[in-house]
């Protein structure tokens, strides 16, 4: 199988085609920043982008994505909206234990990029797919006007 | 790269603390050896100028690793920039059992903060002195900044690395005198530390990321009612899955007395090349099983037995100002039942551990809150001495009271022990869900007898609490009597274990719902009667261990509540269609006080916006401590307004995210948290906002609709 991951090509025999992306990318790439937590869909934390549109890797088989652009929370640093998402998460200080944080922050680029100037409500909207347990989600709600700002001067 | 080790001890003055190591970490002949100085367990300093903190205490997103790094950079005058964070294994030899290095009970910076401070105010009066021999300078005149030694009459300097070889020669002062807080670099700021850059880049070293060499992936098929057996299983279909490598039993570790322990449920064992192969094969195994006496039992049971027990046992256990026969003297009494269900933890990261059994030997991996009682339970275990196990401690996904206890590091243990190879046992958020320990349900009973104009002479109290603590404390002064604490009649049902604030999310569900319900009877507004009653409070004494805090001081409660008031407008506010509830809860010695605002909108009610403050004495980070809080009124929100675990035939009900949702961002309101800046010892702030939430928010139900709810979840849609 060969995949297309943060520009790179990746290419590996799987013993079962039905792997999920998620597993392969943790298990086998070692590409970690995509984190297991529900694994029905349901929580947002293996959040990665499918041809620049958000994609729930628990629950996506990788051999369904074979010729697609693949973007993980690693392939950040040359995404202009995730960097500068990154920049406000630090310096608003949002993550606590951060397990949800790759995830949340690939939502949010795929938010920002559908719509620079987004309202409270459309955030609130369209961040609903990610949990934090730990409560994030008023400084999540910042960072991300914040970047919003940050971007459109 | 060639090796070569040497060893060489020798003790510095005559704390236990003070051992200093030299090991040349990794060396050739063309490369200067590296070597470093540990005067004790919390800092080590390399001769390549780098600090390392070694944080004993856990990391479960609450900020104690960077709010102690913070402290030990200021008190050593290190660059925090700099510094790294490492975390200690396992060790009731260097931290205690449980004081400076198991985490629960919102005390991580309250238990450390002094230890720590005194050992590195000794780290940095030796490399003092050493700097005054090596740079021929009495010791008055030098100081320490940013990772040097400094002189302050000229700009000589001498870097902390190029100190440990003389350092570790020097015996300890006797005496050291701590900084002064006006000497503070870092202390009081809202630094964000390394954690936050990692996590915002994916790169957390959960224990759920480790792969070691021939690592193997397990999960565990469990008993779905707690204390059931195994009959029989078959395995045919699981044995095609690709990837799957060794099914086996487990066998239960024990009938456990004390369910807060570890303990291991019956269970049929996956071993795979993969976490997906392992998930797909428990998925298919055919599992026969003897469910046992609790599939007998559901929730109702529980709610009816703490009924029916309570009918029974009306003894006084604690009476407190002649409380009992004051609540007999009046014949105006009020007295009222609260519920609150089970919970689950699903932290995000799910349980999981590695594992390496050697036979002779073991070494975890896991995220603990209770490193060394994990250690100490495997050694249990295995038989083997704690001296042959390693518990790696690292950084987690959340912890909540749920990874102090460590079944699933037990778990990791037994099948390596069984396959003899490092094993990464996950659990599925279904088995977060189904086959957990949970928070237990609960039923308090309160009580008042009130004088002719409804204002209370004495409470009386029956739940869960047996008597006064810096848990669960009663502030208001009045005269109080505990009657006997209740019990669960057929058992528990479901393993517990502790939940963020633990037994003070009940205790304050049904105190200042209470407090409100006494306040309208009295036709009083209800924060002015709660000001009221704590102006004329005395001190709480508090004589236990100080694990559970110290004394409680009702003025601080004032001091919370009239900030918050103040802040949200409770005097003041006019408008119609907005509703407020309040609560003032101390725990553990910190105290935090909210208001609540819930507002008619067209067609609903909604939560606009939740105000609270927090006196948790010196803040160490004051970004970390609002983050706690605003987590703490989102955890509160959750347990008040979604779906709880409910058991049927002594099986969970719910199983993932689907059926246990939690609060999600587009039903958080606004938060607005502020602290009491103060110079106290510094206390908890990771639970003191939970426990106020769900009360709040009822109170504030009360004023909108004349509606009293005492049992949650609540749906607010319903209202």
């Amino acid at each position: 199988m060969e995949l297309t991951i943060n520009g790179e090509g990746y290419s590996f025999e799987l013993e079962d085609n039905g792997m999920p992306l998620l597993w392969v990318l943790r298990d086998i790439l070692d590409l970690t920043g995509t984190k297991y937590s529900c694994g029905i869909g349901q929580c947002g934390a293996c959040t990665v982008h499918v041809d620049g549109l958000t994609a729930r890797s628990c629950i996506t088989s990788a051999s369904s994505l074979e010729g697609k652009k693949i973007t993980t929370i690693e392939g950040a640093h040359s995404i202009v909206i995730l960097s500068a998402l990154q920049e406000n998460w630090v310096a608003i200080d949002v993550p606590q234990c951060g397990y949800c944080q790759s995830g949340q922050l690939m939502s949010a680029a795929a938010l920002l990029s559908k719509n620079p100037s987004p309202s409270e409500k459309e955030i609130r909207d369209g961040m609903r797919g990610n949990l934090c347990r730990c409560g994030t989600y008023t400084r999540i709600l910042e960072a991300i006007k914040k970047t919003a700002e940050d971007l459109s001067s | 790269m060639k090796r070569r080790h040497f060893f060489k001890v020798s003790a510095l003055g005559s704390g236990s603390l003070l051992v200093s190591t030299f090991i040349p970490l990794a060396c050739n002949s063309e490369e200067q050896e590296t070597i470093y100085w540990d005067p004790n367990f919390f800092i080590r300093i390399d001769s390549n100028n780098l600090v390392t903190f070694i944080c004993s205490k856990a990391e479960l997103g609450q900020g104690t690793s960077t709010g102690l790094a913070m402290i030990m950079a200021d008190e050593l005058g290190a660059d925090f920039d700099k510094i790294k964070v490492e975390f200690a294994d396992g060790s009731k030899e260097k931290y205690g059992r449980l004081h400076l290095q198991d985490t629960g009970g919102s005390n991580g910076i309250r238990m450390v903060w002094n230890p720590l401070r005194e050992a590195i105010a000794i780290t940095r009066e030796i490399l003092i002195e050493a700097a005054s021999k090596k740079l021929a300078l009495p010791t008055a005149s030098l100081y320490t900044s940013l990772g040097y030694v400094r002189s302050s009459e000229n700009d000589q300097k001498i870097a902390f690395g190029d100190l440990i070889t003389v350092a570790s020669t020097l015996p300890a002062p006797l005496e050291v005198k701590l900084k002064d807080p006006e000497q503070f670099q870092y202390i009081g700021k809202p630094i964000p530390g390394k954690l936050t850059k990692n996590a915002s880049k994916g790169t957390v070293p959960y224990s759920i990321n480790i792969k070691l060499p021939n690592m193997v992936y397990a999960t565990i098929e469990r008993c779905p009612v707690w204390e059931g057996s195994l009959v029989s299983y078959d395995d045919s279909a699981a044995r095609q899955i690709p990837g799957v490598i060794e099914i086996f039993e487990i066998e239960p570790i024990e009938e456990q007395d004390d369910d807060y322990k570890g303990g291991v449920r019956a269970g049929v064992a996956v071993v795979a090349t993969n976490t997906w192969a392992a998930i797909k094969g428990k998925e298919a195994l055919e599992i026969v099983w003897d469910l046992g006496p609790n599939a007998k039992y559901s929730s109702m049971d529980v709610h009816d037995g703490l009924t029916s027990y309570r009918d029974n046992n009306r003894t006084v256990a604690v009476n407190l100002k002649n409380a009992e026969s004051l609540l007999n003297k009046s014949d105006q009494k009020l007295t009222v039942r609260y519920d609150s269900p089970r919970q689950a933890h699903t932290c995000m990261e799910p349980l999981n551990a590695v594992a390496y059994h050697y036979g002779y030997k073991v070494e975890v991996w896991a995220g603990t809150q209770s490193p060394s009682m994990t250690r100490e339970r495997i050694a249990e275990l295995t038989g083997l001495q704690e001296t042959e196990i390693v518990v790696n401690n690292h950084p987690t996904g959340g912890g909540f009271g749920r990874k102090f206890t460590c079944d699933y590091i037990e778990e990791a243990v037994i099948v390596s022990e069984k396959v003899r190879k490092p094993v990464k046992l996950m659990w599925t958020r279904e088995d977060t869900i189904k086959t957990s320990k949970y928070h237990p349900y609960s039923s308090d009973f309160w009580e008042a007898s009130l004088d002719d104009k409804g204002y209370p002479i004495a409470i009386g109290y029956q739940g869960f609490t047996g008597g006064p603590s810096a848990f669960r404390p009663f502030p208001y002064g009045l005269p109080m009597a505990y009657r006997s604490r209740l019990r669960y009649i057929n058992g528990w049902l479901v393993p517990r274990a502790s939940w963020r604030s633990v037994m003070a999310h009940p205790w304050a569900l049904g105190l200042e719902s209470f407090m409100d319900e006494l306040a309208h009877e009295a036709q009083i507004d209800p924060l002015e009667f709660r000001l009221n009653l704590l102006k004329k409070a005395e001190v709480v004494k508090q004589k236990r261990d100080p694990w559970v805090g110290a004394d409680l001081y009702p003025a601080k409660l004032v001091g919370t509540l009239e900030e918050v008031a103040d802040r949200s407008g409770w005097f003041t506010n006019s408008a119609e269609d907005v509703f407020q509830g309040c609560s003032s809860i101390s725990y553990n010695t910190s105290y935090c006080s909210m208001v609540v605002h819930l507002k008619r909108g067209k067609n609903r009610l909604y939560l606009s916006k939740i105000f609270a403050t927090i006196d948790c004495g010196t803040v160490i980070n004051p970004s970390k401590v609002k983050s706690q809080v605003e987590g703490s009124i989102v955890w509160g929100l959750s347990a008040l307004l979604t779906p709880s675990i409910t058991v049927k035939n002594g099986q969970v009900e719910q199983s993932n995210f689907n059926d246990y949702p939690l609060l999600r961002i587009s039903e958080t309101p606004d938060i607005e948290v502020e602290i009491i800046q103060s110079d106290d010892v510094p206390t908890g702030s990771g639970e003191p906002g939970v426990p106020g939430v769900a009360p709040a928010v009822l109170n504030a139900l009360f004023m909108a609709t004349g509606k009293r709810v005492r049992k949650i979840p609540i749906n607010l849609k319903a209202f």
